[in-house]
């Protein structure tokens, strides 16, 4: 009897202490909780490269603009490598990041990625580059790059007075941007048959390529007398070339981004003309957006074009100053 | 039998590959596979008949948009643009009587007489490309498109009407001291204003004398 009495005990003890362990267990997952809410959100800003100073721009202002809505943010470079950026992605996603700020390396390479993120319920913004798919990111803000060269390719054909021969430099081969501009800028020039395109080459949004693939495709069309760069980058890289050519005065060359050195390109005859896009708005749009999602709306335009502006010898005084 | 044998397993394989293959344009499996096979040229067309109509209707007199964006801007935009997305560009459908002062390859000048005195702008005749009349219409959402050289294609189609159908007999037609009536779409970059460099997009033109 004083057995069973000592064995009822004995399980009576082991009962309260099993008790009193689930309530320290819920009361420190609730305090971990509480903690947690306490927390700000956090934010992950992924971008393509920060080798490119537009890039910088676009990612330290989504940086900026998180921090001053009260969230936590952090950026990563995924140095324009799909694979590197599927690691930031599961970094992202396992850490606990609450969004993602996106601008992709590959319109179609970049799908997988955001998907991951949608199914941990993870809401991507992409800015600047868009993805082939509608479905997958929350929202994405983009430069409205084709009508920004169909502009350019107005002001090309009437500064090269509708004849004469050109060259296009490209920028990255799986990136959409690449293609809306050159499609923009076709969409004009090929109306026009005594504009003739000598060359086509891709040099990756990258100056020193662009002035390797200007200097080789001078060596075969020495008497080009224009030359359209997908971005200001290469824009710069083929002005060199043309310097070193001795052409630069004969040979008009346009680009397309809005960079600070180009504008003064501008201002300085050396360039004839740039889009101006606007990386600082569409960061902080999707920033904001990202603020939005977290309150709670859930119905998103999926693309957002921000409208890119032509700027040439006749209006560079409004862009120089900004 | 064994001859009967190969013959089937022969006749089977070669069944089964020619099933297992096709031969096709890659230009035609990739337009298929983006989805695009809205008849697009179909329904600018129908855009251009019966849907912009309503925009022209609405167009602001160029004489009494400029007066307006002058005094106060910002209710000019609100009340007159339209713009897709994000931006300083916006676009306005106009409508307005000019007489012609210079016509050159790409433009026709028209000088335009209001209450406040004269205004000058021109009226593209050669390059018309840009979103500008779809854009002004107000009456396209993106993203009701499928995608956006869908959507792209739409601006296409109607300049292209523009280019075949308004500006040839107007072109055959015009001469200096003439006096037109126009209707067409203006973009104003609402952070830089600028109203001494006015490009209208024609849509309608009309020598009237």
């Amino acid at each position: 009897m004083k057995q069973l009495t000592y064995l009822t005990n004995y399980n009576m003890t082991r009962k309260l202490c099993i008790f009193f362990l689930l309530i320290c267990c819920m009361t420190n997952n609730a305090c971990t909780d509480r903690a947690a809410t306490d927390q700000p959100k956090k934010i992950a800003i992924i971008v393509s490269t920060l080798n490119n100073p537009w890039f910088v721009v676009l990612a330290e202002t989504a940086a900026k603009k998180a921090a001053e809505l009260g969230y936590e943010a952090k950026v990563f470079d995924s140095q324009n490598n799909t694979a590197l950026e599927a690691d930031h992605f599961e970094n992202a996603i396992t850490s606990g990041f609450d969004a993602i700020l996106f601008n992709p390396t590959d319109a179609d390479g970049s799908i997988t990625n955001i998907s991951k993120a949608k199914t941990a319920d993870v809401p991507v913004f992409c800015m600047d580059r868009e993805v082939n798919s509608t479905t997958v990111a929350t929202s994405q803000i983009l430069s409205d790059s084709y009508s920004g060269c169909i502009a350019m390719g107005k002001y090309f054909v009437k500064q090269l007075n509708k004849k004469g021969k050109y060259v296009e430099i490209l920028g990255l081969v799986g990136d959409n941007n690449t293609w809306a501009r050159s499609k923009g800028f076709h969409s004009v020039v090929d109306d026009f048959p005594e504009l003739k395109m000598v060359a086509q080459h891709s040099a990756d949004f990258d100056r020193n390529k662009a002035m390797e693939v200007m200097e080789s495709v001078l060596q075969a069309n020495p008497d080009i007398d224009g030359v359209f760069c997908g971005n200001d980058a290469m824009a710069m890289g083929a002005y060199q070339a043309l310097v070193a050519a001795g052409k630069s005065d004969h040979v008009q060359v346009f680009g397309f981004d809005g960079a600070d050195d180009v504008l003064q390109s501008v201002k300085a005859g050396k360039i004839k003309a740039t889009g101006m896009q606007y990386p600082k708005i569409m960061a902080e749009t999707a920033a904001l957006y990202a603020q939005e999602y977290f309150n709670g709306k859930r119905d998103f335009p999926q693309k957002v074009p921000v409208a890119v502006e032509l700027v040439t010898s006749a209006n560079i005084k409004n862009y120089l100053s900004e | 039998m064994r001859m009967l044998k190969y013959i089937i397993a022969v006749a089977a394989l070669l069944f089964v590959g020619y099933h297992s293959v096709y031969f096709g344009k890659l230009s035609e499996v990739r337009k298929g596979e983006s989805g695009n096979n809205t008849d697009m040229e179909a329904y600018t067309r129908d855009f251009w008949d019966n849907k912009l109509p309503s925009s022209i209707e609405k167009a602001i007199d160029i004489n009494e948009l400029v007066a307006l964006v002058k005094v106060e801007p910002e209710k000019a935009f609100a009340e007159h643009a339209h713009a897709l997305g994000i931006g300083n560009l916006q676009y306005f459908m106009v409508k307005g009587e000019g007489q012609i002062t210079a016509i050159s390859d790409n433009n026709v000048e028209l000088l335009i007489k209001g209450e406040d005195g004269s205004l000058k702008l021109r009226i593209e005749t050669e390059l018309v490309y840009g979103n500008s009349v779809r854009d002004a219409s107000g009456l396209l959402n993106m993203n009701a498109f499928k995608n956006t050289s869908e959507f792209n294609e739409v601006s296409a189609g109607l300049n292209k009407i523009i280019r075949k159908e308004v500006l040839p007999p107007f072109k055959q037609k015009a001469k200096k001291g003439d006096v037109v009536r126009f209707t067409g779409a203006v973009e104003l970059n609402s952070r830089f204003l600028k109203l001494d460099d006015l490009e209208v997009t024609p849509v309608q033109l009309q020598i009237v004398k």
